[in-house]
């Protein structure tokens, strides 16, 4: 009897251990991976060529996007996969073109993008130097209905992340879509807020 | 009579009795028959759960009737409901302000929540510092995100109407008064979180060197006269006499000031901050992150610079319309030459002065006496529900008098109304004895109702007399201080604390004394539309800000005047700023201010109306004419099936090559995981801890309870 319920509970608390490892594991991997991320960054800075910031990757930082109000700085990877996206946000397209879209996790990287609001001064740095935007909008789509278009020729910078920032299971359908417009722009907000419709970089399926 | 005469041990012995009858596990002791407390660790766990929920609920009623306790402040947000009103404090504010050369951008964002549990409409009002040009408003309850538009008054409130009556989360932002604005928000649900953001832009003083950025955080109460209520006028406000304690309220405030160039002095006068040198010039953030809202923030810098330019001028072109600011520095003081004059010094008693205000004004007296000179003439003036003079008319100033008017200004107290307009009539009447210039030092804290009526008056009356308003107190009415200054072609000042008395009135009488350049003038080489209309005299230590709009991009701009009883002229330069759109932001809050003050010489009504409209949808402002309505843009329900009613109205725009893609997996959802995990690993545990007799008396119990039911059944 005794030696039963030791070896369940011995069972499940091996589960328990488990299943906890893999989940702290995922925002363990994004806080390391920005920090190799960060490193490579400063090297390639240095170099001026291409840093791999582990040695079995296939990836290298293409730049670094900074929200000063809310204290976030994150080196944004190239290549939008799953696997990508595990170790810090990443752009559809290249960072350099002139509508570079960045997503990230909801609740790793861009955990604190739930606290943006318009008029929030974004900062984009490649190699080419820094860019700087205002958040102009932010609207929530449904992924299923619609879907992102970029090297549209228009000047902006999009973030995209998971939404409700409250939910708890990933692969909801809802997304939160930021546009920002460079800061010139951006300030007028009375001219720009009747483009609306062509400054957003989601158009329906 | 009987069962009342039953004695009550008798009762209570046989409820025991029953007790030990039936739940004879409870009356022993734990120690002595283990296995008998067979459900006791699920008794105790409920127990701790209902204590814990009892807490909870003790904790919510008490902050929900201490709300209801504190008095209704002028801003904030105050929820009411059919029989209720009551005032909502911010459960978070943060403000940040982006300051660059003479601007700044200020964006305040608050949070509320509706803590009580029915549908409620919000009324949300904040001070504003004088000038600012309001521009964006969003809201976001819960998960809509509401963006403020601007539209006609009249329509944008029957816009508001039509979405409060449906049941729509709705919300409109009127201008209430010239520096006080007002949310209204239809339809906050129970429990709602409500986050308002307004953004606004405001130009920051400069003067005697040092650059001034004030923020308001109070709220003076204000005193409608008697006189204005009568008319009929609709009083925005419910009128109050005496200072209302104002409750703590924690905020959050971070100033990024741009300056290339290192700073000789950055403090802030109210509060204690913390200054860190960045990259393209400082950030200033609160101390303390509990500061207290009971004081407006006042932020002073001064460049390091010794040799200033005597001017600068920058434009923006914004397709065919330029815009342009110009400031002009006067000379310094070593050039100029003082002239004899009859000062008179005019002094607001009314029952908002009391106190530390009272005290600063008599500081403020006995400075400025101080200052006079032989030659010089002057009088006193205290005023409340009506005026008292020191003498019946301005007498030639010496030591007899002085101290006459030193024990004067010591027996001031301050009670009753603020009856304005008879004390400033009176300070204007009379004839100026000759080669004298009349200077009249107004100083009040500026609590009046009738500000129009009272500006109307200083244009009427004012004749060759020039107007210097002392603001005093901890949140004077800047706007009235300023534009009575304006009117009576003088200057503005502000006394923020009794230290700083003694300074700000010597600045202000060497500024006085020495006028730099009078009968200004000004030719933009070609079309141009320019605010201030009126433009003052300069003193030594006080620059003039021009804003204008312009035909062309301007070649040379010539200005002209008076300087010593000479005539003097100054040609500028103009430079290309990038990024100044706000500068056509800023043209167009001026031009607005201008027209409304045309009201108070008798320009038409409707006229001004409709002009003031025009620029504010053009320019996308906040006026007394034109309300930001606001637009629900996000769908109602975002986390249901039923989305497809509400789709995002967007299209690929005409003409462009873009390129789709789908949306990338955003999300993890690791912290489900980890609680799942903790789950399992709170079974183990339990199965660890209590031993494995209990749960086959609990599985005995189950198999008993169950088969109970089935016979039953």
């Amino acid at each position: 009897m005794i030696p039963g319920r030791q070896a369940l509970a011995l069972g499940a608390a091996l589960l328990a251990v488990g299943i906890m490892g893999h989940a702290l594991w995922i925002p363990a991997k994004a806080s390391l991976g920005q920090e190799l991320l960060e490193r490579a960054w400063t090297r390639q800075q240095l170099q001026k060529s291409a840093v791999k910031p582990w040695p079995w990757a296939d990836t290298s930082p293409v730049g670094v996007l900074e929200i000063p109000r809310l204290g976030l700085r994150q080196l944004v990877l190239e290549g939008s996969s799953d696997r990508n996206l595990a170790w810090g946000p990443t752009v559809l397209g290249t960072l350099s073109a002139q509508d570079p879209i960045v997503s990230g996790h909801r609740d790793t990287h861009f955990r604190q993008l739930a606290d943006l609001i318009p008029g929030d001064r974004l900062l984009l740095t490649d190699v080419h130097g820094t860019r700087s935007y205002r958040v102009a909008w932010l609207d929530i789509v449904d992924s299923r209905r619609q879907e992102l278009v970029f090297a549209s020729g228009q000047r902006r910078l999009t973030l995209v992340t998971c939404y409700p920032f409250e939910a708890q299971e990933a692969g909801g359908p809802l997304r939160l879509v930021v546009t920002a417009l460079p800061e010139q722009a951006a300030t007028d907000y009375s001219s720009a807020r009747a483009s609306h419709r062509d400054t957003l970089s989601v158009t329906t399926r | 009579m009987k069962s009342t005469q039953a004695p009550r041990q008798g009762i209570r012995a046989a409820l025991e009795a029953r007790s030990q009858r039936l739940y004879p596990a409870l009356h022993q002791s734990p120690a002595s028959k283990p296995e008998t407390g067979r459900l006791r660790w699920q008794d105790r766990t409920l127990l701790i759960l209902a204590m814990v929920l009892g807490a909870m609920l003790l904790l919510r009623l008490e902050t929900a009737s201490a709300q209801q306790m504190t008095t209704l402040p002028d801003w904030g947000l105050t929820f009411s409901s059919e029989d209720a009103q009551w005032h909502q404090l911010a459960l978070h504010t943060s403000v940040v302000v982006e300051l660059d050369g003479q601007l700044a951008r200020v964006h305040i964002a608050q949070r509320f929540r509706n803590d009580s549990l029915s549908w409620l409409e919000g009324n949300y009002r904040f001070p504003l510092p004088t000038g600012a040009a309001v521009d964006q408003l969003f809201v976001r309850v819960g998960d809509r995100i509401i963006e403020g538009e601007v539209q006609p008054r009249e329509q944008a409130r029957q816009t508001y109407q039509a979405a409060r009556a449906q049941g729509k989360t709705a919300s409109l932002v009127r201008q209430e008064r010239a520096n006080q604005f007002a949310t209204q928000l239809a339809n906050i649900g129970p429990g709602e979180t409500v986050d308002v953001l307004l953004g606004f832009l405001v130009t920051v003083d400069y003067r005697d060197g040092h650059f001034t950025f004030r923020l308001p955080t109070t709220f003076t109460p204000r005193y409608a006269s008697e006189a204005q209520a009568s008319t009929g006028q609709a009083a925005p406000q419910p009128a109050m006499t005496v200072a209302q304690p104002v409750p703590d309220h924690g905020f959050e405030l971070k100033l990024e000031l741009a300056s290339a160039l290192p700073l000789a002095t950055l403090e802030s006068l109210h509060h204690d901050v913390e200054i860190e040198e960045t990259p393209g010039g400082y950030e200033i953030r609160l101390a303390d992150a509990a500061a207290q809202t009971d004081r407006d923030f006042e932020l002073r810098w001064s460049p390091a610079l010794t040799r200033e330019p005597q001017s600068t001028l920058s434009t923006w072109r914004d397709g065919d319309e330029v815009y342009a600011q110009l400031m002009l520095l006067p000379p310094t003081e070593a050039s100029l030459q003082a002239q004899p004059r009859e000062v008179i010094f005019l002094i607001d008693t009314s029952g908002s002065m009391e106190g530390a205000s009272l005290e600063q004004a008599r500081a403020a007296l006995h400075e400025g006496l101080q200052q006079l000179q032989a030659g010089d003439q002057f009088n006193l003036l205290e005023f409340s529900n009506s005026t008292r003079s020191l003498f019946p008319r301005a007498e030639p100033f010496t030591g007899g008098r002085l101290l006459q008017a030193q024990r004067w200004i010591d027996r001031l107290h301050a009670n009753g109304g603020t009856e304005m307009a008879p004390a400033l009539q009176q300070a204007f009447q009379g004839e100026v004895a000759d080669g004298l210039l009349r200077q009249v030092v107004f100083i009040t804290d500026g609590s009046v109702g009738n500000e129009r009526e009272l500006l109307a008056l200083v244009a009427a009356q004012l004749g060759a007399s020039r107007l210097f308003t002392v603001a005093i107190g901890a949140a004077p009415n800047d706007w009235f201080m300023r534009k009575a200054a304006v009117i009576g072609r003088g200057h503005a000042t502000r006394i923020g604390r009794l230290e700083d008395v003694a300074e700000t009135m010597n600045s202000l009488w060497s500024r006085i004394r020495l006028p730099a350049i009078s009968d200004l003038c000004i030719d933009w080489g070609t079309g141009a539309e320019y605010y201030p209309e009126i433009l003052p005299d300069l003193y030594a230590g006080t620059p003039l800000w021009l804003t204008a709009k312009l035909d062309r991009e301007p070649q040379r701009v010539s200005l002209c005047g008076q300087l010593n009883g000479h005539s003097w002229t100054h040609e500028l330069e103009p430079q290309e700023l990038p990024g100044q759109a706000t500068l056509a932001t800023l043209w167009a809050r001026q031009k607005i201010e201008a027209l409304e003050d045309g009201l108070s010489f008798g320009q038409d009504r409707e006229q001004t109306h409709a002009q003031i409209t025009q620029l504010a949808l053009k320019y996308g402002l906040l006026t007394a004419y034109t309300s930001l309505v606001a637009v629900d843009r996000t769908p109602a329900r975002p986390d249901q099936e039923a989305l497809g009613m509400a789709s995002v109205p967007s299209l690929l725009p005409a003409g462009s090559t873009g390129r789709t893609a789908a949306f990338p997996n955003t999300a993890t959802g690791w912290p489900l995981q980890l609680a799942l995990g903790l789950l399992v690993l709170g079974i183990s545990t339990l199965l660890l801890l209590f031993p494995f007799a209990q749960l086959q008396q609990l599985r005995r119990w189950l198999t008993r309870a169950m088969r109970g039911s089935v016979s039953h059944s």
